[in-house]
């Protein structure tokens, strides 16, 4: 604090400066550079955001007023095209909410379930058989998901579970496998064995020694997973439009907002609020996780 | 022998004997402690991507149409159905136009901001937000956006006829649609590669720099001959990624030109979906599937190849 007032005041008892004429200094940044990097930053993000600015305010306006208006501000701001929107006679968006978050807490739990225990016997076992089985996960990450939709409902069909919640959330799980594995093994490989010499020591088993001593020291990667399933499971299309299919009535956000929107695209008091309320919540996530998050999606963009 | 290896507190009447287990006791229950800690992950694996993987394979040589359940076996039919159907040359034509523009304008854009946005302050951290966020947002979001603000009742053209003037088809000209289509995919997508290289910024070691500042190097310079070469492994992976990720473009496609106008920006994922689950052709969309994995392999391995000659060429 004191220090802080110092460094600030400075500045403002010393005497003005005077202009000496020294040699310039050679490695100072000039000024111009920096406003013009400045400038040429703002207008980039003014490009950038104005989608977002068209998707809010025209959320709040009336048909004629987005056609003749599209960039104005609301002149008679309604509530009621949201209100439709919410409610929406195409697909119960709350309901699109809680099914996609259903989703979403399953497929990260099953992953996590799955996937760490299988990295920390690749990770701490040197026997071939286990780099063999390291590699076929890892196999995995190069398949595109659209390759696999359709055998994956040739299987899902032979085996009963074609439309269904599980065989849904199964096949978004495995998606998340190769990638999980490869993570955690890497990073269970810099957590010390000692810890488990110790705990087996004492008598725990390999089962236990990772859920008890090895897991809750891999928080930082299961972190980064978990944003990554997160986001890829809310915002796949694809996979939940195939396997739930129309006929099961289930709609996740994204399936949801294409039942409505794609009916009535000209009809902009449904389209602008019914995106709106789509992408706010995760707009609101993003804002206060940004770091988290982009990190973790940038891993996650590296597996191609 | 065998005995003494036993571990120090395990009680010994636990065992049926009275004695201390045996080492093959212990081995059979950490096997089966390791069985129950792999198998359930493998074989969910094995079940629901690597048998998908090989039945891709088999059902391309069927007539499979989604419901039947024993497909029957039609050989090549589908490939050269594929090799004479009109509507893949364009697609493939489609999809090669995206992934060749779209991986130029990631690329071109990413490293150019992530050069803008090296180093630690507040400005930066905000500007790396606002330029990732849309990769935040899903594709087809992002794609029902666009087409609200380019569409022929769009916001632009809104503005542009409240001004007298005439409405732009940014969406009704095959060739604008696909111009409109790299633009957004861009937009979409930069803000990763713009992450992506500013981590390989942080791996270029500082004191390579500094000294060819010392050594009199202008910014360009050192720029050109300094920090891009040492960006090598980071261009390869930008590079691969942008153009593996932008061959399967499907969800943007739906959503912004819906594959129109007249079939015209139909990409390949974006047949293979359709004739699989529109048309019900599954032994079709197989054979396209197995031809779009082989492309992607193809030329992520061609591009992996070239980039690691140009740079041994740099270095030797």
């Amino acid at each position: 604090m004191s220090l802080d007032n110092l460094t600030k005041r400075a500045p403002a008892t010393a005497p003005p400066k005077t202009p000496e004429p020294v040699a310039p200094a050679p490695r100072r940044v000039p000024r111009p550079g920096r406003t013009v990097r400045l400038v040429f930053l703002a207008i980039v993000a003014t490009i950038m955001l104005v989608p977002l600015y068209v998707l809010v305010v025209n959320a709040f306006k009336s048909q004629s007023q987005i056609l003749t208006d599209p960039f104005g501000l609301p002149t008679s701001g309604t509530l009621a095209p949201l209100r439709r929107a919410l409610q929406g006679e195409e697909f119960d968006l709350v309901r699109g909410y809680a099914v996609t978050l259903l989703f979403v807490v399953c497929v990260n739990v099953l992953s996590i379930a799955l996937a760490g225990p299988v990295a920390y016997v690749i990770a701490r076992s040197p026997r071939r058989r286990f780099r063999a089985l390291m590699l076929f996960f890892l196999a995995g990450t190069f398949i595109p998901s659209q390759v696999l939709v359709i055998p994956v409902v040739y299987v899902l069909k032979t085996v009963g579970l074609m439309g269904t919640v599980r065989g849904f959330v199964l096949f978004e799980t495995v998606l998340t496998l190769p990638f999980s594995v490869f993570l955690y093994a890497g990073y269970i490989t810099t957590v010390p064995r000692a810890l488990d010499e110790a705990a087996a020591l004492d008598g725990c088993g390999r089962n236990r020694t990772f859920w008890r001593i090895v897991f809750p020291l891999m928080r930082p990667v299961v972190a980064t997973m978990v944003i990554l399933n997160t986001f890829s499971v809310w915002n796949d299309f694809v996979n939940p439009q195939i396997i739930l299919g129309p006929g099961s009535g289930l709609y996740t956000v994204t399936t949801g907002v294409y039942a409505a929107v794609s009916q009535y695209q000209t009809d902009y008091t449904v389209v602008f609020p019914t995106l709106l309320l789509a992408v706010a919540p995760l707009i609101v996530f993003f804002v206060f996780m940004q770091r988290h998050i982009i990190s973790g999606l940038a891993a996650g963009a590296t597996r191609g | 022998m065998n005995r003494s290896a036993a571990p120090p507190r395990r009680p010994a009447a636990r065992t049926h004997r009275g004695a201390a287990p045996t080492r093959r006791a212990r081995d059979r229950r950490a096997g089966l402690a390791t069985t129950v800690m792999v198998l359930p992950a493998t074989v969910l694996y094995t079940a629901l991507l690597a048998v998908p993987v090989a039945l891709a394979c088999y059902l391309s040589l069927t007539d499979w149409d989604g419901f039947s359940a024993a497909p029957s076996f039609v050989g090549g039919a589908n490939y050269r159905a594929l090799a004479n159907d009109p509507s893949l040359g364009r697609s493939l034509v489609v999809t090669l136009l995206l992934a060749a523009f779209g991986t130029v304008g990631l690329n071109v854009l990413g490293l150019g901001f992530a050069l803008l946005l090296n180093g630690r302050s507040r400005v930066n951290t905000f500007f790396r937000m606002v330029l990732f966020y849309p990769h935040v947002l899903s594709a087809l979001v992002v794609g029902f956006l666009w087409s609200a603000i380019l569409g022929t009742t769009g916001a632009v053209n809104g503005l542009i006829t409240s001004h007298g003037g005439d409405v732009l088809p940014f969406l009704a000209d095959p060739d604008w649609a696909l111009g409109t289509l790299v633009g957004v995919v861009v937009w979409a997508a930069f803000g990763v590669n713009v992450v992506l290289y500013l981590a390989g910024l942080q791996a270029v070691p500082r004191s390579l720099t500094e000294a060819a500042r010392i050594d009199g190097a202008s910014r360009w310079q050192v720029l050109r001959h300094v920090t891009l070469p040492a960006l090598g492994p980071s261009v390869t992976v930008n590079i691969v990624l942008s153009l593996v990720t932008l061959l399967k473009t499907y969800d943007l496609v739906v959503s912004l030109t819906g594959g129109g106008p007249a079939g015209q920006t139909q990409t390949i994922a974006y047949l293979i979906l359709w004739n699989s689950f529109h048309d019900g052709r599954l032994g079709l969309g197989s054979a396209q599937s197995v031809v779009l994995m082989a492309v992607t392999a193809a030329l992520a391995v061609a591009v992996a190849q070239l980039r690691r000659r140009g740079e041994s060429a740099v270095y030797s």
